[in-house]
């Protein structure tokens, strides 16, 4: 404490400083109010109005877009498009990348390779991976119908069955993503005292109360980012889908960001294409808070 | 303090020297203009070849041609461009977006240049295909020109004819013959029950995606050859889901189940040059590529065939406006009507593999002469007669052509009914309209 507060001193503004470190920010600050700032509060004002961005005047129409938004059944269906891949994707992530996370705190040859190789995914433009998995989910040249055929399931035309198309994309979405949060879980693994762990070995508990007792609940704070991260990042898929699937067959794999694309600028109505955005925004929002108080008791105590 | 000066002043003295190096203008006696175009890679050098005949002729004007992609991404980059003051002097621009550029106010119409533009014969204009005209124009208004031509035909590979027992010379020339002959130039050669040879290709994709316009374009012809149209002429109602548009897509969905044609790539042209594919639709701009790619085959184009009630085939090309924002608006208007002239239609098409955009060019000696050495471009220059424009759609184009994609999409990938996929899809259509309407 007597340490910081000398510190603190010795830091103290004296006048001038502060004219200085704004100009120093201002590039900062520039970027960031033109290029983040400003378009938050445009498209809150646009979510209110009707413009198709070729003229200057945008016509008030209240909550007109919003109305139209909730009425329109092909919202509903990509809204709970959305939640299909954020529900499949963001468990089976977490799920994979802290199994693998564990497996390589283990002594292994190779590790450092290996922990390379399963992120690497994560660094591959999601383009180029993209087509990459459309050449693998080919009905006639497809590597991954040529191995399910081993064993002797009928080949799946991936991407144009409705009911395949999610799951390709969700299985994507997982290989895509699963490396970053590998890494975190391993932060956080290698964040938990050892001393833990021998304690419990001296009192005799096994591998799986040792997981569940220890590593679970002390993994806490890292999961809890890890969901929050991996359900905003899910909500808010577009390029792999615009690839992929283009948001087919039959709009199955059409996500709320792809809508908002398409009515922004394919259709040109900037103000239903805000009314959605922010409605996305509320989502992610409620989901956040809701995580953030129900982990909060059984993180931090 | 001192040290902050100091700082800033190297980086304003860096950004004065960079400033400085841009634009060291060249002869400042030329007028150079702008012009963007979505032209593919291999159709660049034919450009450069009508831009320097251009220039040759017309002394003291300069054409900086600009690659801007098609698609979504073309119409993103001009509307970032128009809000900017940017715009460039003359722009390629497909006729789905005339509605708000119009509306914009940002494109000239034609008629200002004919109307003060004594040397300029208006007749010149009646010269064009009439099928042109509306995708030039927005609600009867020429407000572009068309560069060049182009339309659909029927590619075939002349040896599975035979092996099949067709004559190759007789391509087929109505929708039962499209049909039978499909059918019999599907075949599975090892029995696995998956046909390794596909007698025919329908460009289904999905419809949200980039390719639905595309996959829409092509479905037009069918419409038409059935009798159909896509909109009543008060542009109110969209009638495409009529008796015409059921029998068009029935067609198309007969061929796309019989043919399994939902296990076949997408990409068609990559099937055909590796012997799969015995037929499909394609347009003049593969013909200069298709000389090395398809060296192997004997293979030809023939016209689309004739449906239930007519002869059709669907038309398109590159449009150019020019721009409000433009500072050499005459100079401008000098190579748009310098383009639609014949001798130069004829050197372009020759050079570039596209249509001349009209009649009177084919009367040229040495287009002639090519004609008679190119009989799979003289099929597409004959088809001209019969192409019609994906016109007039005046109001919320794109929407309109989104909901017909779904009824295709949901017609053939959906497994559903013909009926009830096109009857949902222009219900859909017509709220649009009304919508804007009320406005």
């Amino acid at each position: 404490m007597q340490n910081l507060s000398k510190n603190n001193k010795v830091f103290k503004k004296s006048k001038g400083d502060g004219i200085s470190a704004l100009l120093f920010l201002s590039p900062t600050i520039l970027i960031f109010s033109t290029f983040i700032l400003f378009p938050v509060f445009f498209s809150f004002y646009l979510s209110f109005h009707e413009w198709n961005m070729f003229n200057n005047n945008a016509t008030f129409v209240g909550l007109e877009n919003y109305k139209r938004m909730l009425e329109s059944s092909e919202f509903w269906q990509v809204l709970k498009n959305t939640a299909i891949y954020t529900f499949g994707t963001v468990p089976l992530n977490m799920a994979i990348s802290l199994m693998l996370a564990m497996a390589l705190q283990k002594k292994l040859a190779g590790k450092k390779f290996i922990r390379t190789a399963f992120f690497a995914p994560v660094v591959i433009s999601p383009v180029a991976a993209a087509l990459i998995w459309r050449w693998l989910y080919d009905p006639n040249y497809g590597v991954i119908n040529y191995i399910i055929a081993l064993f002797g399931v009928e080949t799946i035309n991936w991407l144009n069955e409705p009911s395949a198309a999610m799951i390709a994309l969700i299985i994507m979405g997982v290989w895509k993503t699963f490396g970053i949060n590998m890494v975190l879980f391993t932060a956080g693994l290698e964040a938990i005292p050892t001393s833990y762990y021998e304690a419990a070995d001296i009192d005799g508990a096994g591998k799986i109360s040792k997981f569940w007792h220890i590593t679970i609940p002390l993994l806490g704070p890292t999961t809890l980012f890890i969901l929050i991260m991996s359900m905003i990042s899910s909500f808010q898929v577009f390029d792999i889908v615009y690839v992929l699937t283009s948001g087919g067959p039959l709009g199955s794999t059409k996500v709320l960001v792809f809508y908002i694309y398409e009515y922004a600028f394919k259709f040109f109505e900037m103000g239903y294409a805000s009314a959605v955005s922010y409605l996305l925004f509320a989502i992610l929002l409620i989901f956040t808070i809701v995580q953030v108080r129900i982990m909060k008791n059984k993180v931090y105590n | 303090m001192k040290k902050i000066f100091k700082n800033f002043a190297i980086i304003f003295f860096i950004i004065l020297i960079f400033s400085s190096c841009t634009d060291n203008k060249k002869n400042n006696e030329d007028v150079e203009l702008i012009f963007w175009h979505s032209f593919v890679s291999s159709t660049i050098p034919a450009l450069n070849q009508l831009i320097m005949k251009f220039e040759t002729e017309n002394p003291g004007i300069k054409i900086k041609a600009q690659y801007i992609p098609t698609g979504d991404a073309h119409i993103q980059k001009l509307i970032t461009a128009i809000q900017s003051n940017n715009a460039p002097d003359i722009s390629w621009l497909h006729s789905d977006y005339l509605e708000d550029l119009v509306e914009a106010d940002a494109i000239y119409k034609i008629d200002d240049f004919i109307s003060t533009d004594s040397t300029f014969d208006p007749s010149e204009i009646e010269h064009i295909y009439p099928s042109l005209i509306p995708l030039a124009s927005w609600r009867g208004t020429l407000y572009s020109l068309p560069m060049e031509a182009t339309n659909l035909a029927l590619l075939y590979n002349k040896t599975m004819f035979r092996e099949a027992g067709l004559d190759p010379e007789l391509p087929p020339s109505t929708w039962d013959e499209l049909y039978s002959y499909s059918k019999k130039l599907t075949i599975d050669k090892d029995g696995d029950g998956k046909y390794d040879q596909v007698g025919f290709f329908l460009p289904i994709f999905p419809a949200a995606g980039p390719q639905s316009g595309w996959m829409v374009w092509q479905f037009y012809p069918y419409l038409w050859q059935a009798g159909g149209f896509i909109i009543d002429e008060n542009q109110k109602n969209v009638l495409y889901n009529q008796e015409a548009g059921i029998k068009a897509l029935t067609l198309w969905k007969k061929i796309y189940e019989e043919l399994d044609l939902r296990n076949f790539t997408t990409d068609f042209d990559v099937t055909f040059a590796s012997e799969r594919l015995a037929m499909a639709m394609d347009g003049p701009w593969n013909l200069p590529r298709y000389k090395d790619l398809l060296k192997n085959i004997d293979w030809g184009f023939a016209p689309l065939p004739a449906g239930p009630k007519k002869k059709a085939t669907v038309v398109g090309g590159e449009y150019l406006a020019i721009f409000k924002q433009s500072k050499h608006p005459t100079e401008s208007w000098e190579f748009l009507k310098w383009i639609i002239k014949p001798e130069n239609q004829a050197f372009w098409a020759m050079q570039s593999g596209y249509l001349p955009i009209r009649d009177d060019a084919i009367e040229v000696p040495e287009f002639q002469k090519y004609l008679k050495d190119n009989s799979n471009f003289k099929v597409f220059v004959e088809q001209m007669s019969v192409g019609q424009a994906n016109r007039p759609i005046d109001y919320n184009a794109l929407q309109v052509v989104n909901h017909i994609a779904q009824a295709i999409e949901k017609a053939t990938v959906g497994r559903m009914d013909v009926k009830k996929s096109l009857n949902d899809s222009a219900l859909k259509s017509n709220q649009v309209i009304k919508r804007n309407d009320n406005k």
